[in-house]
């Protein structure tokens, strides 16, 4: 992709921006299909397993279309000596991707924002009195990232935090959902992420029907935000299923 | 501990298979069958007044519902979850063996396989001397020379402190420094409470400790007596070399360890008597002891164990 040598300065190569304003309007299209063939209220097909590291206490692994995610669970063990004494356990997360995971390789990042975003889903979703003083540390590792990273990553770590045997109120599936236009479309690859006008993602517990966490960017109308939370719960509650269904197999061989 | 990874072939997989229904089914004869739960399962109880929730069990909505995966259990009115890859649980009066992770003041903390590390306090062990007195300050100097970090120590659970962590004591001759073996891990719930964990194997002449938390010792046969502590490191040196340990007792060693390997990744629940039955199996079938580690044996293991629970099975038959 050669780019002609301009005499005078410009922010970007307006051939680029062509291309970026054409694929926004194709995404707009009421009869766009997607690149993988699903339609728009229909979610990548899930392959979950526990067990992936025998050094941790608990862990799974997660492949959801092209994204492919690795969790450990340590724990719980002793906490740093300079915490003081504390009456609940304390959730350590720490979510890093590999540098193969990009198209483009870059160095192994530590996501740090995503780090925050795991420890706030799941730390309502643990019973923390029943191992004081004590840390769980969680590990995830994203192997390859297609796309609605954070979400896989949270259900996979409620999965290895089951596996761990750390006890929990309920499993914890994330789905998140993106908006273009007036089109709402589930479980977005890296390249429709790239291109939306607005994005959504809920953490949920099925049994209790609670929401953990609930992040919302872009312009939202309240009518559109109804109909995704419906999208999404119906979603959860459906990973949710599979993750049980994986935790009994488990549990019975 | 790294999980055995055993290649096997066709036969021998279709043998393993054979092996481990059989268990299944001799098992589910002796038992009730139980019912496995995830997180958020509801406990099927029948009596909802007088149920006593017990552990990984939690009221939501008026149900019983399960904050672990694992396995009902229900013991009269008592009602709980057993999960499955469970923590070693400790309780007071049992053997635990550690290995030293650091020396605090006036302490030894101690990693044992437990979501913390476990204190031998100073005032709970016994002097190289014998001498019982008030620990000076000189004594808290010399720690080192008691226990150093790595060794590996057994010791008594003598209690819990505030917060959880465990309280261990060493005043007997038979506690104390291990040397000279081997320190296995392996899942804490397949060591059981039993009334003896020291065994003296005498044909082996080697020593096997099972310690609750899942650590398991074996070692070369030490004498139990006054024994006096040479105070310099010269002397020490010296006895060390006069007492190396011959070849013969190193390889009993190696079996009595391979043979604890082999059952724990079976899963298999170890005693002496199964731990002694594979040894002696595999001296009788020649199999070299790197060898028992290999497929073969592993298929032939499960085989026997499926031959001696029948037996035992009929046994309480009659």
């Amino acid at each position: 992709m050669a780019t002609a040598p301009t005499s005078t300065y410009s922010p970007s190569n307006s051939w680029e921006r062509a291309r970026q304003q054409q694929k926004k309007s194709l995404f707009r299209k009421e009869d766009w299909v997607r690149s993988d063939g699903r339609n728009f209220h229909q979610c990548r097909p899930a392959f979950l397993r526990t067990g992936a590291t025998n050094a941790a206490s608990g862990s799974a692994y997660a492949e959801f279309g092209s994204t492919k995610v690795i969790v450990s669970v340590f724990g719980p063990r002793e906490s740093k000596k300079a915490m003081m004494y504390s009456d609940t356990g304390r959730l350590n997360c720490h979510v890093s991707y590999t540098t193969f995971s990009a198209p483009i390789r870059g160095q192994g990042t530590d996501n740090k924002e995503y780090s925050s975003m795991l420890h706030k889903a799941l730390e309502s979703a643990i019973i923390l009195e029943t191992f004081p003083k004590t840390t769980v540390d969680i590990f995830a590792l994203v192997l390859e990232s297609g796309g609605g990273d954070l979400p896989v990553i949270i259900s996979c770590a409620s999965l290895a935090l089951a596996d761990a045997g750390i006890m929990m109120y309920d499993l914890v599936s994330a789905v998140s959902l993106s908006c273009f236009g007036t089109n709402l479309v589930i479980d977005p690859t890296t390249e429709e992420e790239a291109c939306r006008d607005g994005s959504f993602m809920i953490s949920y517990m099925p049994s209790r029907n609670e929401i953990t966490q609930f992040t919302l960017t872009g312009e939202w109308s309240t009518a559109k935000i109804n109909e995704a939370l419906e999208l999404c719960l119906d979603a959860c509650s459906k990973l949710a299923e599979i993750m049980r269904s994986c935790l009994k197999d488990n549990v019975l061989s | 501990m790294r999980e055995l990874r055993v290649l096997l072939n066709q036969t021998q997989k279709v043998r393993l298979q054979a092996a481990l229904q059989h268990l299944r089914d001799l098992s589910f004869q002796a038992s009730s069958p139980a019912i496995p739960v995830t997180i958020a399962d509801t406990i099927p109880v029948n009596r909802e007044d007088g149920i006593l929730k017990g552990h990984g069990t939690l009221e939501f909505n008026g149900q019983v519902v399960a904050t672990q995966c694992g396995v009902v259990e229900q013991v009269n009115k008592l009602v709980y979850v057993r999960a499955l890859k469970a923590r070693y649980k400790p309780e007071v009066g049992d053997i635990i063996i550690g290995r030293v992770n650091e020396i605090a003041p006036k302490r030894w903390r101690i990693e044992i396989n437990f979501s913390q590390d476990a204190v031998l306090m100073l005032q709970s062990m016994n002097l190289p001397d014998g001498i019982q007195r008030r620990r000076t300050a000189v004594d808290e100097l010399n720690m080192r020379s008691i226990f150093e970090e790595n060794d590996v120590v057994c010791a008594e659970v003598r209690g819990f402190q505030h917060d959880g962590s465990l309280h261990l004591q060493a005043r007997s001759q038979k506690y104390g420094k291990l040397e000279r073996g081997q320190l296995l891990t392996v899942p804490a719930y397949l060591v059981k409470r039993r009334k003896q964990h020291f065994h003296h194997l005498e044909q082996y002449g080697v020593d096997l400790i099972l310690g609750c938390n899942g650590f398991i010792w074996v070692g070369e046969h030490v004498v139990l007596g006054e024994n006096e502590m040479p105070e310099d490191q010269e002397s020490r040196m010296e006895n060390q070399e006069q007492n190396f340990t011959p070849l013969k007792v190193r390889q009993q060693i190696c079996r009595i360890a391979n043979s604890v390997r082999l059952l724990s990744a079976h899963g298999f629940s170890l005693s002496l008597e199964i731990i002694l039955d594979t040894a002696e199996a595999s001296v009788s079938s020649n199999v070299e002891i790197n060898d028992m580690l290999g497929a073969e044996f592993y298929v032939q293991t499960a085989e026997r164990e499926v031959q001696r629970r029948a037996s035992l099975l009929k046994k309480s038959r009659r």
